[in-house]
């Protein structure tokens, strides 16, 4: 039930709403700390980041469509594999799940009417879009990292890659990862301290619960790429030896530092799907999540084993056996919590009543994705066919079904999902239909021959191969999956455009969803909510009482906190209301900082040390600007 | 009009809550944090943040030793191994200035501004003494053997400068709010400041013992 404002409620509201009031125009957007606006920035930078990587990966399916063709140049080659894996992890999925989805939906759910520290959410937004526009530099530059997205010594030395494209990518990690530290540290601060009174743990939606293993994982695995990226710039520029055997230093020591952060990145990438689909499931099927406390485990559990099996990306480079043999042991435990979830989605699935709307869809064609690359996961897991099939296309096919059927299908379903709150408008369900069965039928197409052509022996990374191998037809067969693949996104992106000018309003609530997002206007308003939410299970939506009770008390004018930007701050595990705090509005320092901290970046790329040291000090001089204004201190 | 209050509703009503950030004197300040129930969001930003610098230092003391066992001989020929006295002493010094820190703490808690000053001031000088020793020690050790002559150098000045820039953010972080606790006087958000300063510095000497630990594990 959605909210009724009575006559007395509107005098609340229309005050409320000129406290809350957003500055128009492009200042407005620049200086915002509104989490729904800075959660739409991340939305479309992350969107135009997945067009480019997009076209990344059509330029080199285009080159693969038949041997031995030279549309790239092998070292074009290099760089677009390269950037295609930096910009869909680092500048897509991360920044659209944690950033868009999480920034906007995060706070909405749990009662809040801000992140809990607004400027620094905008700072993680700014300093993302620098880190992106300083890989996009070395690209446009023809200096883009050309080493993989995994960047491995010796080849990324300056021995072997003397250019200065390697440097663009280690300080656009370190820079990139700043962003991603301050948003886990927000999300795990917001969902501990601000969730609405009487949303105590255990009644906290199944999404939050992911974004708060995705934060908490991002957190501890992020450090182990910054200190790999800074070894390897000091390597670079300074002639330092971590990674040079020469000198007494170890590569291995890049892949074990690389891998320690990049297999928790992996859960990282698919947590927020996991999230996603609880939250779409209990919608369309019309009942509870089953087994709720142990999705919700799973979630954290799935985080946690995470840190403990990065070995086996490693299976080749000549471990003892019992060190491989653990960590294959270790990987596959993450079964147990990773197949609680599958069935209890669809145990959910198939004890309700499904209503197959266009975001169901995307979720059960994740299920099947994330079940099929599970599979070859399984596989995978075995030691002696992993070392088999090391650096074939069959692990491409493994990871882009795990990453891209898994883990980007739910974004899209997300897209959808929630496209109505964010824009008021309804989609098109007959052409969003069409978009998951052409989008579906194209993922199988381009990614399940890559298991068969990496049996038949084709090695990945490769800009070309010869006709006599018989891996022509699969290839071609790839590409042309790659193009539908290409329409049935097109088509999502049509559609929702279309049906922002011209689709039918949507009203609070066109799913009768289970969140308390969807209790408030769609879009909802800069406070969020008029009257605090009354909570008391995880299904807040589907109290009606509490909805009802919520009505009565905007009536009587309770629980409104309009002397300013107010939102209540509650303990963590019980949320029992302990203060209000009064949040800061738009601000033009966060901007301003992920400014000089790009210039501070960017010259460390060019070596120009000194400079880099100026804008630092200039970096810290916002810093006090920052504390001196905006909010009464 | 009330609701019938049950468990699940408990604490709904504003007028019992405080309003933290209109706390703008010492007293209020003090009064406000000596009522929360939880920590509040700033502490728990400074302690996660914590957690990520934890996490860093963890990384570059795992490679420590994962180039060690790597290594024939630990620290190559032709380095002399670690000196123990001043390193440990001035660690020592360091990481006693958690004392002075956590009566700062205290005293914020209790809305007592004067302590406050008092008590970070002179933990700044000290821990400024400290950062002097290390860079002497370090422009020594640098006359002795550079970073760029085996892994062993790269890895024990990379430990040893991270160390010494989080000691200097620390000293940034003390002079900062220092000016704005005597200017602005001890408001909410500065108490909450205070206190979070006082955790940072905490975990920045159990990190300097870790550092020390591991750079003189040769001469031990």
């Amino acid at each position: 039930m959605a909210t009724v404002i009575t006559d007395q409620g509107r005098v609340h509201v229309d005050r409320l709403a000129r406290i809350w009031e957003e500055r128009p125009g492009i200042l407005g957007w620049l200086t915002t700390t509104d989490h729904k606006r800075i959660g739409l920035m991340y939305f479309f930078t992350a969107l135009v980041m997945f067009g480019a990587g997009g076209t990344e990966a059509l330029l080199m399916r285009t080159q693969l469509i038949g041997p031995n063709h030279h549309l790239l140049s092998p070292e074009a080659y290099d760089e677009m594999f390269t950037m295609h894996g930096i910009t869909m992890i680092f500048l897509f999925v991360i920044p659209m799940t944690t950033g868009a989805f999480g920034n906007y939906l995060l706070p909405l759910m749990i009662g809040a009417r801000d992140m809990a520290f607004p400027r620094m959410n905008a700072l993680s937004y700014w300093i993302y879009l620098g880190s992106g526009l300083l890989m996009y530099i070395a690209l446009a530059q023809g200096h883009a990292p050309n080493a993989g997205w995994f960047d491995y010594v010796p080849l990324a030395s300056k021995q072997f890659d003397p250019g200065n494209n390697i440097d663009y990518y280690g300080y656009g990690l370190i820079f990139n990862g700043i962003s991603s530290t301050a948003a886990s540290i927000n999300f795990i601060v917001t969902i501990f301290k601000m969730r609405a009174p009487g949303m105590s743990l255990n009644r906290m939606p199944l999404f939050c619960f992911a974004f708060l293993a995705v934060a908490f994982a991002l957190l501890f695995a992020l450090p182990s790429l910054t200190v790999a990226a800074l070894f390897l710039e000091l390597d670079r520029q300074l002639g330092f030896h971590f990674y040079d055997v020469a000198f007494g230093g170890d590569p291995l020591l890049w892949q074990n530092l690389f891998w320690i952060f990049g297999h928790p990145e992996v859960y990282i990438i698919i947590l927020p799907a996991f999230g996603i689909a609880t939250a779409i499931i209990p919608t369309f099927t019309h009942r509870r999540m089953v087994f709720f406390p142990l999705v919700a485990l799973g979630e954290i559990l799935v985080a946690f084993l995470g840190f403990g099996v990065w070995v086996h990306h490693m299976f080749t480079v000549g471990f003892a056996t019992i060190t491989t043999v653990y960590f294959a042991a270790a990987s596959l435990i993450i079964v147990i919590p990773s197949g609680i979830q599958l069935f209890a989605w669809i145990a959910t699935i198939l004890t309700g009543t499904p209503d197959f709307k266009t975001p169901l869809l995307f979720i059960v064609g994740f299920i099947v994705y994330f079940m099929l690359g599970g599979l070859s996961g399984v596989t995978l897991a075995a030691i002696p066919f992993d070392q088999q099939v090391h650096d074939s296309y069959y692990v491409v096919a493994h990871f882009h079904f795990v990453i891209f059927g898994a883990a980007v299908f739910p974004i899209l379903g997300g897209m959808y999902f929630w496209f109505p709150k964010v824009t008021g408008r309804m989609y098109n369900e007959t052409l969003g239909k069409i978009s998951f069965w052409v989008t579906f039928i194209g993922t199988f197409i381009t990614f399940f021959p890559m298991h068969i052509v990496g049996i038949l022996g084709m090695p990945r990374r490769n800009y070309t191969y010869p006709a006599h191998l018989g891996w022509t037809l699969l290839n071609f067969i790839e590409s042309i999956g790659a193009y539908i693949l290409a329409t049935g996104l097109l088509a999502i992106v049509f559609n929702l455009a279309i049906s922002l000018f011209k689709g039918p309003a949507a009203g609070n609530d066109p799913f009768e969803g289970d969140t308390l997002e969807w209790s408030t206007t769609s879009p909802p308003p800069p406070y969020n909510y008029p009257v605090i939410p009354t909570v008391s299970s995880p299904y807040p939506m589907w109290d009606k009482e509490d909805r009802e009770r919520d009505n009565r008390r905007l009536a009587r004018g309770e629980g409104l906190l309009e002397l300013g930007h107010e939102t209540p701050a509650t303990t963590a595990q019980d949320a029992i209301w302990d203060e209000i705090l009064k949040m800061p509005s738009h601000s033009v320092w966060p901007p301003v900082t992920a400014l000089t901290l790009f210039g501070v970046f960017f010259m460390l790329v060019m070596a120009h040390y000194w400079i880099a040291g100026g804008f630092l000090v200039a970096c810290g001089l916002t810093l006090i600007g920052w504390h001196y204004k905006g909010v009464r201190v | 009009m009330t609701e019938p209050s049950s468990r699940a509703h408990r604490g709904l009503h504003p007028p019992q809550v405080t309003r933290s950030s209109a706390a703008f004197t010492a007293s209020a300040a003090g009064r406000v944090a000596r009522q929360r129930l939880a920590q509040p969001n700033g502490w728990w930003g400074m302690a996660l943040f914590l957690c990520a610098e934890v996490a860093l230092f963890g990384t570059m003391i795992s490679s420590y030793f994962y180039l060690d066992f790597d290594a024939h001989r630990w620290p190559p020929a032709g380095i002399p191994d670690p000196s123990v006295l001043w390193p440990s002493i001035g660690t020592a010094v360091l990481v006693a200035m958690s004392v002075p820190m956590w009566l700062a703490a205290r005293s914020a808690r209790a809305g007592r501004r004067g302590p406050v000053l008092r008590l970070v001031s002179f933990a700044m000088v000290v821990q400024g003494a400290y950062l002097a020793l290390q860079v002497v020690l370090l422009t020594q050790d640098l006359h002795k053997f550079k970073p760029q002559g085996s892994a062993y150098a790269s890895i024990y000045y990379t430990l040893l400068v991270a160390h010494h820039a989080h000691v200097l953010f620390g000293l940034l972080l003390d002079v900062t709010i220092l000016v704005f606790v005597s200017f602005r006087g001890l408001t909410n958000y500065w108490l909450i400041a205070v206190r979070g300063l006082a955790l940072y510095w905490h975990v920045v000497n159990v990190i300097a013992v870790f550092v020390l630990v591991v750079t003189l594990a040769p001469s031990l």
